[in-house]
């Protein structure tokens, strides 16, 4: 095992060890080798338990953030050194922005040679000229560090665009210091608290004047869809900041604004995590969703701060790197301390030379990615594809650069990892494995402007090829987090709030736009729906144990009866064909798929899509959330996973898929599983419950709930209380219903006699203290929907939920529970519940359209080519 | 020197046939002042009003206008109306300068101020007019369609007319027979295009062998048939080419006619192509469909009865 980014030790004879050093803690203080395996497993644990992901629609489980708890030791006095020459970068860079949109004075092939920028995509023209208040152009930037040969530090990239991973660095050091918290409780070790606190205050320094006070700002993300989604919402509750994307946000009189549920609210400043050209499809990139029409527009008003501002990444030009030393020199008067890897770029006659002459020793960076335009090693190239290359960059030269591969590189860099490699890719945040490239080791460190200067974060993240981590189980690489030793006392952390800039979230309702309300508020629904459904499968899994041996019994009849009624998608045949399942034989063949209403999220109202749906729902609205609602998220797809693993392997080991399920083993492994299931979804509502405050969000999130359990509940007696039966079937019936509405033991302790329809409808259907009955939840769902404004009239929504509320006050429980017609139906019952579930499904539409109602969606204008324009002019102008 | 002024109407009509809740829109409709082109009066508007405007002018030095109309509407109008005095005469051949392609060509890649005949920001623009871009990209197909015209020392104005008359003589004009993705190795492919394409044509010649080129966009005056009345609202929007002719200046050669840029013509704009001058482009938001918009452009002489 190889440390190739901690502060190098010299050995005596000039060499250099690159290897864990614990000789700043006090002796015998080290950890073992066994302590970093145990710490391995447990950040494992940690992470998925916090659902921190890379990377997006992964296949099962393949999204987990990876971290080697083994962390990067740097001392103070090389990291006092890097961080002033990090300092002085993100001054050059700044000032190069500065020229780049302003004077152009650069542009000048004694400095900087102009087609090395006009050639950039990232050279946005549609801003030139705009500028950010405060006086800093480059408020963010980040820099990918690599060890050369001597142990000196070197920049392979400048990460200037959007740059992700500070949320992911904050992520690591929070599982690095628990799992490692005997050896971090003894060190001294600079905190990352202080970058966030910079980072928020800068941005309150770039506000517009016109913000006042009090500007508010968002984190603009690309949706829950991106590489590095965690890390935005991860960054956005950090930082107080609405997590927003393009569909929330629509520019009106030259002012941005969030379209909220309760109307607009304005927007000051927008730190971006959306790609500069992407930002907006009026007057940059056709056709981006990720966009705002009109953006660029109001950046031009002056009326918001984008942050990076757009064009940002122009810096990212890899072309720009040779010329570094020589714009410190014009720009600063000063020599560029902190080296980047030796980098030429081909526009020049002798650099083209030079690169031409060495193909086979050069990393080759295209300057303008296209489809055939990728990152080439040279030395993995054969000689016939070293021609081809060498005539490419002769035809077109401005389109590349030459860079030397510097520190220690990955062997089998081969292959498949060169699809990604470069950490130059345009739009890709740069933190996966891909983005490591040949590298066997990179770090990323942050600084943001910010009182005049560039505040550094203490610290970074690295990420390290697989071969150089404590646990290499999985192919690509591994996150660590960074240690800065200190001598200095930790400073007491600042006053969080004072003078910061505030997220649009003000008041309850504010920072909410449409989409984030209806995926809460489908949350609600989906985890409701989820524990219902696993409710459900209990209270029949234990009938299906008692009695699928005796089907000519009560017992056996009431199974059949919960079969048809409750899981009915269980049955071969969607149980329709089971008419009056009294003979055995009705039971015997038809063995119920119980364990897909659990485990296959394609069946339909299976626990499985409840969940995955609840997942995807949650992602989108991670700002708004407890971290913690994460683990227990994360615990119940991974039961469902094991099970489902445990399901193929013993299909594999014996039976076809095909062959009949022994009717034995149907609910074999099933109890276990849903229990956990259970259990987790019981702590995700007990911290809906405990550990978010009452604001809008939350209302929205219990209104699902309530509605889902009043029309699950509804269902549920519809289908199980309406038939008239015998009574020892009945009572089984009831018991079973009292079990899947979670209010048997309730109903024990009231009624010491037999269970009838009339009680069980008193107490699931009247009885407000019962937080499982229709009174209550809808008393719930009316108080709830109260406290969420309502752009739109709601008064059909409140007629259709009074209309249910006065069908419950008028059922009279012993009348209809013993009113049976002839053909063996409680017809009124039947009639109020088919009302009641009516009502609640016209209810659920209501909400939709009244909360939920979302832009229309944009498209371009369509172009003025070709028919509209100049004929060869008719007569005198041929 | 003579001296035609013009009245200018140009109108862009979009009918839909579901409401549109918003439309944001950029236009290139303000002609450029120039020496030989003078601007006397221009406006713009916008039907229905739009909530919120605003002028610039943008990074080629067009001015620019963004507006955003942000109440449901089935139609948009916008019209452009401009008075103008244009003097441009074009140049005979024999005061054009002799400059050859390749001196300029070599001339650009060193930064020569002096074979340019520019300043330090001329070669700016010079080294970006080089570069391919959103419409001009740099293809087999056009360097060997190009070559017969590029003879090693071939004068520059000799290249420029030869590539003028080839496309004339080689394309045929045909109204819809392109789209906005139509690639330049399509248009040879096809044989058949619309004036953008030619002029992107000729400017991916121009360009793939080092000479600045850049896209004009603008108008055309026609003239009716001997004997007929000229319609009203029937002149056209066209595209040329300007070259980097050192000595000269820009020249503006239309392919579509074979011909140089005169008194004829009033340019609105340039960029490095369609894409940066589009006259009007825009993003509505509407749960129903686009609509193919409607351009009635008239270009009369001033004093005529004024279009409806």
């Amino acid at each position: 095992m190889t440390d190739l980014l901690s502060s190098p030790r010299p050995l005596g004879d000039g060499t250099i060890a690159h290897r864990p050093d614990w000789t700043w803690l006090p002796p015998a203080a080290a950890p073992t080798e066994a302590d970093l395996a145990r710490a391995a497993t447990q950040a494992e644990q940690l992470l998925a338990g916090h659902g921190v992901t890379y990377g997006a629609e992964a296949a099962d489980g393949d999204q987990q953030w990876r971290l080697d708890p083994l962390p990067v030791v740097v001392d103070e006095p090389e990291w006092a050194r890097l961080e002033a020459a990090l300092v002085q970068r993100a001054e050059l860079l700044d000032a190069v922005l500065h020229d780049l949109y302003g004077p152009r004075r650069l542009l000048d092939d004694r400095v900087l040679p102009p087609t090395a920028v006009l050639a950039h995509p990232g050279f946005l023209r549609a801003v030139d000229g705009l500028r950010l208040p405060g006086g800093r152009e480059l408020v963010l930037t980040a820099t990918d560090l690599v060890r050369d040969a001597a142990g000196d530090w070197c920049v392979v990239a400048d990460r200037t665009q959007a740059p992700s991973g500070a949320g992911y660095a904050m992520e690591d050091r929070r599982v690095t210091a628990q799992v490692l918290a005997p050896v971090y409780r003894q060190a001294s070790i600079a905190r990352l608290g202080p970058f966030f606190h910079a980072l928020r205050k800068a941005l309150r320094e770039v506000a517009p004047l016109t913000a006042g006070d009090d500007p508010r700002a968002v984190l603009l993300s690309p949706g829950p869809a991106s590489e590095t989604a965690f890390d935005q919402a991860y960054l956005a509750s950090m930082l107080g900041l609405p997590l927003v994307e393009g569909s929330d946000l629509v520019v009106r009189a030259g002012r941005l604004y969030l379209q909220g549920i309760d109307g607009l609210e304005p927007v000051d400043v927008v730190l971006r995590r959306v790609d500069g050209e992407w930002c907006d499809p009026l007057d940059l990139r056709a056709g981006s969703r990720l966009g705002v029409p009109g953006l660029v527009h109001a950046v031009r008003q002056g009326s918001v701060s984008v942050v990076n501002p757009l064009g940002t990444s122009v810096l990212e030009n890899p072309a720009l790197l040779g010329y570094l030393p020589r714009l410190a020199r014009a720009v600063l008067d000063q020599d560029l301390t902190l080296a980047s890897a030796p980098t030429w770029w081909c526009g020049e006659e002798r650099s083209l030379r030079h690169v031409l002459a060495r193909l086979d020793r050069l990393v080759l960076k295209p300057v303008v990615h296209g489809p055939r335009t990728t990152t080439v090693l040279g030395w993995l190239l054969s000689s016939a594809e070293r021609e081809q290359l060498a005539a490419r960059i002769a035809a077109e030269p401005w389109r590349w650069v030459g860079q030397e591969l510097v520190g220690p590189s990955v062997e089998h860099a081969a292959a498949d990892a060169l699809a990604g490699v470069g950490t130059d890719r345009p739009g890709a945040a740069g933190v996966g494995p891909a983005d490591l490239g040949p590298r066997a080791a990179v770090m990323r460190t942050f600084a943001v402007a910010h009182a005049g200067t560039y505040t550094v974060m203490a610290g970074g993240l690295a990420r390290v090829a697989d071969d150089h981590v404590v646990s290499s189980s999985a192919a690509g690489a591994h996150a660590k987090d960074v240690w800065v030793l200190t001598s200095q006392p930790t400073p007491s952390a600042p006053a969080q709030r004072e003078g910061d800039v505030a997220g649009v979230a003000r008041t309850a309702a504010y920072g909410i736009s449409p989409r984030a309300a209806e995926n809460l508020y489908w949350m609600g629904r989906y985890a409701e729906r989820a524990e219902d459904g696993v409710r459900v499968l209990r209270a029949v899994a234990d009938r299906w144990d008692d009695y699928h041996r005796t089907p000519g019994t009560a017992g056996g009849q009431a199974l059949a009866v919960l079969l048809q009624t409750l899981t009915p998608a269980a049955l071969p045949d969607g149980g329709e064909a089971v008419a009056v399942p009294s003979e055995p034989e009705h039971i015997g063949p038809r063995v119920p798929a119980l364990r897909d209403l659990l485990l296959d999220h394609r069946t339909p109202g299976s626990v499985a899509r409840a969940v995955r749906r609840l997942a995807a729902a949650a992602a989108t609205v991670r700002d708004q959330l407890s971290t913690d609602t994460f683990g227990p998220l994360a615990r119940i797809e991974r039961t469902l996973r094991d099970e489902r693993a445990r399901v193929r392997g013993r299909q594999q080991r014996g039976q076809s898929p095909a062959a009949p399920v022994p009717p034995g083993s149907v609910t074999a492994g099933l109890r276990p599983t849903l229990d956990g299931v259970l259990e987790s979804l019981l702590a995700i509502s007990g911290i809906a419950a405990e550990g978010l405050t009452r604001d809008v969000g939350w209302h929205l999130l219990d209104a699902g709930r309530r509605l889902e359990r009043a029309q699950r509940l509804v269902a549920v007696l519809r289908a199980t209380l309406v038939d008239h039966r015998p009574s020892d079937v009945e009572d089984l019936v009831l018991e079973s219903v009292l079990l899947a509405t979670e209010s048997a033991i309730t109903y024990r302790r009231r009624h010491q006699s037999r269970t009838d329809v009339a009680g069980v409808l008193d107490l699931l259907v009247h009885d407000r203290t019962n937080p499982r009955s229709l009174a209550f939840a809808l008393d719930r769902l009316l108080a709830d929907l109260e406290q969420v404004p309502a752009p739109r009239s709601a008064a059909q929504r409140d007629h259709l939920l009074h209309g249910v509320a006065d069908l419950v006050a008028e059922l009279d429980t012993v009348v209809v529970g013993n009113e049976v017609s002839d053909d063996g139906r409680r017809v009124r019952l039947a009639d109020a519940l088919e009302s009641m579930l009516w009502r609640l499904r016209e209810a659920s539409d209501e909400i939709e359209r009244v909360h939920f109602t979302r832009p229309a969606p944009s498209r371009a204008l369509d172009d003025l080519w070709g028919s509209t324009y100049g004929e060869p002019a008719d007569g005198g102008a041929r | 020197m003579s001296v035609r002024a013009y009245d200018l109407v140009h109108r862009t009509t979009y009918e839909y046939a579901q409401p549109v809740t918003d439309s944001y829109g950029r236009t290139t409709l303000t002609p450029r002042d120039l020496p030989d082109q003078r601007l006397l009066a221009t406006s713009l508007t916008i039907d229905p009003e739009p909530a919120d405007t605003g002028r610039h002018v943008d990074w080629f030095g067009n001015t620019t206008t963004y507006f955003g109309v942000t109440r449901p509407h089935t139609r948009l109008v916008v019209t452009a109306r401009s008075t103008l005095e244009v003097s441009r005469t074009v140049p005979p051949r024999d005061q054009l300068p002799d400059v050859g392609w390749r001196a300029l060509a070599r001339g650009v890649v060193a930064g020569d101020l002096g074979v340019l005949h520019t300043d330090a920001a001329g070669v700016v623009a010079l080294r970006e007019a080089v570069l391919p871009s959103a419409h001009v990209t740099f293809v087999d197909e056009v360097r060997d369609w190009a070559a017969p015209s590029f003879a090693d020392e071939a004068p520059l104005a000799d290249v420029v007319t030869d590539l003028l008359h080839r496309i004339r003589a080689e394309l045929t004009y045909r109204s819809g027979s392109t789209t906005v993705h139509t690639t330049q190795a399509q248009l040879l492919a096809q044989g058949a295009g619309v004036c953008q394409d030619f002029a992107h044509l000729m400017i991916a010649a121009l360009r793939l062998h080092g000479v600045p080129a850049r896209y004009a966009s603008g108008y055309i005056e026609t003239r009716p048939r001997p004997g007929r009345p000229k319609l009203r609202g029937a002149d056209a929007s066209h595209a040329w080419v300007s070259v980097w002719l050192p000595g000269h200046g820009w020249l503006d050669a239309d392919p579509t006619n074979d011909q140089l840029v005169d008194d004829r013509y009033v340019v609105l704009g340039w960029g490095r192509d369609y894409h940066d001058v589009p006259p009007l482009r825009g993003v509505i938001f509407t749960e129903g469909g686009g609509a193919t918009p409607r351009v009635e452009v008239d270009l009369v002489p001033t004093g005529s009865e004024p279009f409806a």
